[in-house]
């Protein structure tokens, strides 16, 4: 049954800053399903790219500061598989020492979702009347099938897009490159397995990458672009608001 | 001097553990001192074993041997057996040199095969894998020189079809080895299922646990293989290129 | 120990990924054999969960490593073989030595064992003038090739057939062959005559089992078998961690390493060893000496951040499925241990600052973890060393490695607090890509320190305006 609670938008510092456009297509999905939506305006990062990086004090403020900002909402959704899974499985890490703090992102944690999961597994959603006329394959961002454990539910949305003709590409699993700062310091290996997931994607024929992580997409369309293809990247959001 | 170094040893291992030179805190069931519900249940099933279910075990042997290129031959009593050997000796040539030779284990089965008189007749001698006729360095010689290896097994898993061989005086451990053609001899009801079962009757079993596994037990799923050469598959490594199960259908 | 080469995983890496061979070779090794593991772990009875299970049982084993070993070497005694405990790869090696010296040995054949990498044994056997083969047929590959493993079980991956082929006619002195049976026909001749000439097998270990006083060596070849059941002594080394207390729990950890290292449901030959041969046996070895290996080891277990690396049974699982060693291959991480397994050991043993590349130096996927036997969280323990690397650390001596960018993120720290200056580094971040023109809409060039990512790549410039901003003026 359709869940009437607030959504709480978690936007990620990708999708404010340089895909605005995904997290406008969350909004118009989740309006279309008549939820009613805040959106905290001092919301900043999750911290994830300090942590990442071995900077946890660094990371703890940015945590503190996401607690503070989202704690009062009765469901976050985001439309990042990665942010998600930095909240539910790495702020424990980062306040093992900090029983109230690591009381506050427990509770935080459990009602934070990635967008996908929340459409499908929470909401019982799957077909939201998008039309898009294209050939469009998949790619699986590491934090949200690993960390998350969301496979099937992005596939269970775009099968119910009318028009669009799914392809499952070769090793659609396998890691694009991206690992955050991963990609600047060894940016050799991080091209190598891009130019790899590149020809995954363009041995499909299709005409537009899906994913819900616009860290993998920033990643991809940086080589798709290099590379003078007219392949496009889109986030789920934006294909299910079509 | 062995001694003072496995004691620093140990303590450093103690101290990294949180207990420094205390006496270790003996976990009651760290070695499993107590039979646990499934153990038991595996040793009833095994006793309760009929001929019908020996007779599934082997359909599951024979079907887990296909893929792994091992050949498991139903026979019907030891005459069968010693037929089916003698079958393989004609068959087929040594991988080194002209003359045929076989080395086979001191054994109750395999003696009762008859072989010496069995494989006379194609002029192929049969030596025994024990030193009661002959020294170390001419058995270690009459093994290198054999092309077959005949033996029995201690049990043989279904599900893998793997032989699992102890060692015992009279029974070399080469002689499954070096030859290139491995032919081993049991009877139905040495057949098991699985590493559950080996391991709950090596452990449990009055008869079995007093053998214990022997200073050298092992398993042999198939002949020798390799794919180490652009992961393409070759059988024949190292080991024996061809490996023969033949089992003895027949109630004993 | 053996020769350490981790400060060249950048330039080993480039190398690799030019190499169109390699990059063959290993596309095809983790398309056969990573897809092939989680298959088999699918059609377990018990399905994948039984890795959980492992998992408690190899930690249970680990936090009672000085019983269980206690326990493994009296038993190994009573069984009348010698146990020598080896504090570092030095004391391993002398013992070695030491056992050859005293049986006049010449020659030695070796089946393979990553540990033996680890501590250089060959080189030191070699130095004492003894002759030391290699068994397994992609060790005994490179070790004529003069080069090291690319894979903990497969170590000539990096080899094509016409590569063996060239290497054998030139070393053997044999006429060209490249056909891959041919080839193995040939090694299993050359190494026959190595087999009986020996007078010492090493080995490794697999897992030892402590309540009965066995080792045991797992493989598909043979080689194993033939250099601990020929010659007249059998050295197995094994690394502290690998044993069990209990009997019945190889069932699960057998289980799991067959279908972990190749895919295989049973590899052809497991060999439990107690001692050496006993009175009245016709053949096997006259004396068996198991040594136990330290080398660090013990400073895992005493940190319980790595504990949990002391789990692994050293199947190359997650080699199998890493898209990073895909990419670069086993001789980037400069020692015995490479992929998943060797990012997190290799450092632990030889220094977390040495081989920081190998902390730093992968996306943390996590299909490493996924693939592992026994649930190993290798992206825990990465992020744990990388958390050394940023801040430092006493404990294990690690200096930070990046002021500037701690001085960064320390940046980073304030403005992440405060979505005013949060807006306002957006901002000058904004105006600063003006210069850049992106092209198409895509920036072509990034300034340092983050030009790395345009050698190859473009990358989508910031936003006219923020989602944050347009929501604030209401979004329609």
């Amino acid at each position: 049954m359709t869940s009437h609670k607030t959504v709480t938008l978690f936007i990620q510092c990708l999708v404010d800053t340089i895909y605005p456009e995904v997290a406008e297509a969350m909004v118009r999905v989740f309006r279309q399903l008549g939820i009613s939506l805040t959106c905290p305006t001092d919301q900043t990062c999750c911290g994830q790219p300090a942590f990442n990086s071995g900077y946890r004090r660094q990371a703890r403020f940015a945590a503190k500061h996401f607690i503070e900002v989202f704690e009062d909402s009765e469901i976050i959704v985001c439309p990042s598989g990665s942010c998600v899974n930095m909240v539910r499985h790495h702020y424990a890490e980062l306040f093992e020492n900090n029983s109230q703090w690591l009381r506050r992102a427990q509770d935080l944690a459990n009602r934070t979702y990635e967008f996908s999961e929340y459409l499908v597994d929470v909401l019982g959603v799957d077909e939201l009347g998008a039309r898009f006329e294209s050939r469009v394959t998949y790619h699986d961002s590491c934090h949200l099938l690993r960390g998350i454990g969301v496979r099937e539910q992005p596939r269970k949305l775009l099968h119910k897009v009318s028009g669009a003709d799914f392809i499952e590409m070769h090793d659609s699993d396998y890691c694009c490159g991206f690992g955050g700062s991963f990609a600047v310091k060894y940016s050799d290996i991080s091209n190598a397995m891009v130019t790899d997931k590149v020809k995954n994607i363009m041995d499909t024929g299709a005409d537009v990458v899906v994913s819900c992580d616009m860290g993998c997409l920033m990643n991809i369309q940086g080589k798709l672009s290099r590379i003078g293809s007219d392949i496009k990247v889109m986030h789920l959001a934006q294909i299910l608001a079509c | 001097m062995s001694t003072a170094n496995q004691e620093e040893f140990i303590n450093r291992i103690k101290m990294a553990l949180g207990r420094p030179f205390a006496k270790s805190p003996r976990e009651a069931d760290l070695f499993g001192s107590e039979m646990c519900a499934e153990t038991r249940a595996i040793l009833e099933r095994i006793k309760n074993r009929t001929a019908e279910d020996r007779k599934q075990l082997l359909e599951t042997l024979i079907e887990a041997a296909g893929p792994i290129h091992l050949t498991v031959r139903a026979c019907v009593d030891i005459n069968a057996v010693t037929d089916a050997i003698a079958e393989v000796v004609l068959d087929k040539d040594p991988e080194w040199g002209d003359k045929k030779r076989v080395v086979a284990w001191r054994h109750p089965l395999i003696e009762s095969l008859n072989l010496p008189a069995a494989l006379s007749e194609q002029d192929v001698p049969v030596f025994f894998s024990d030193l009661q006729e002959t020294d170390e360095e001419s058995l270690r010689r009459r093994i290198i020189d054999s092309y077959i290896g005949i033996t029995s097994a201690d049990f043989c898993m279904a599900d893998t079809a793997t032989l699992v061989m102890r060692t015992r005086p009279g029974q070399a451990r080469a002689v499954s080895l070096v030859p290139a053609i491995h032919i081993a001899v049991i009877e139905l009801n040495r057949i098991i299922a699985d590493l559950k079962e080996l391991y709950a009757l090596l452990k449990w079993d009055p008869q079995e646990s007093k053998v214990g596994l022997t200073n050298c037990m092992t398993f042999i799923s198939g002949p020798s293989k390799t794919a180490d050469i652009e992961a393409t598959m070759v059988y024949g490594a190292h080991g024996p290129r061809e490996v023969h199960v033949f089992v003895i259908t027949a109630e004993y | 120990m053996t020769k350490i080469t981790t400060e060249n995983y950048v330039a080993e890496a480039r190398k690799a990924i030019k190499n169109e061979v390699l990059q063959r070779a290993l596309a095809d090794l983790q398309n056969r054999f990573g897809r092939g593991t989680a298959e088999c772990y699918r059609r377990l009875p018990e399905g994948p969960d039984l890795r959980l299970r492992a998992h408690e049982i190899r930690m249970k084993d680990i936090e009672n490593l000085d019983v269980v070993l206690e326990t493994l070497a009296a038993n190994i005694r009573k069984n009348g073989g010698q146990v020598f405990f080896a504090k570092d790869g030095q004391a391993a090696v002398n013992y070695c030595r030491e056992v050859a010296h005293k049986h006049k040995v010449r020659r030695v054949v070796k089946g393979k064992s990553m540990v033996s990498e680890e501590i250089g044994l060959n080189d030191a056997l070699i130095d004492s003038g003894i002759d030391v083969s290699e068994t397994d047929l992609g060790e005994y590959i490179i070790q004529l090739a003069a080069e090291t493993p690319s894979h903990i079980i497969a170590p000539a991956i990096h080899k094509t057939r016409y590569d063996v082929g060239s290497l054998f006619a030139d070393k053997l002195d044999i006429p060209y062959e490249d056909d891959p049976p041919r080839l193995t026909r040939i090694a299993r001749k050359a190494l026959r005559e190595k087999f009986l000439a020996a007078d010492m097998g090493t080995s490794g270990c697999n897992i030892a089992c402590a309540e009965t006083g066995h080792i045991t060596t797992v493989s598909n070849e043979g080689n194993i078998r033939m250099s601990i059941t020929l010659p007249k002594v059998h050295i197995a080394i094994m690394g502290m961690e690998r044993v069990t207390a209990r009997l019945e729990d190889h069932d699960m950890l057998l289980r799991l390493l067959c279908r972990g290292a190749a895919a295989q449901n049973m590899a052809t030959y497991v060999s439990y060893i107690g001692g050496p041969r006993t009175a009245h046996q016709a053949d096997g070895p006259q004396e068996f000496h198991l040594v136990v290996l330290d080398n660090g080891r013990s400073r895992m277990l005493a940190d319980e951040e790595f504990r949990e690396m002391l789990c692994c049974i050293r199947c190359a699982a997650c080699l199998n499925v890493c898209p990073v060693y895909a990419k670069i291959g086993g001789h980037s991480y400069g020692f015995a241990y490479s992929g998943p397994v060797g990012a997190v050991v290799t450092p632990l043993l030889v220094g977390i600052n040495r081989a920081k590349d190998l902390c730093l130096g992968e996306t943390l996927c996590g299909a490493c973890q996924d693939i592992c036997p026994v649930n190993i969280n290798l992206p825990r323990m990465l992020l744990a060393l990388r958390t050394k690397l940023a801040e430092g650390d006493t404990a294990w001596g690690v200096t930070a490695v990046n002021r500037k960018e701690k001085f960064l993120f320390q940046a980073w720290s304030w403005i992440i607090r405060n979505r005013g200056l949060y807006d306002v580094a957006v901002k000058l971040a904004a105006m600063g890509q003006k210069l850049l023109i992106p092209k198409g809409g895509m920036i072509r060039r990034l300034p340092p320190p983050v030009h790395a990512w345009t050698k190859e790549r473009d990358i989508r410039p910031l936003a006219a305006e923020s989602f944050i901003s347009r929501w604030k003026k209401g979004i329609k």
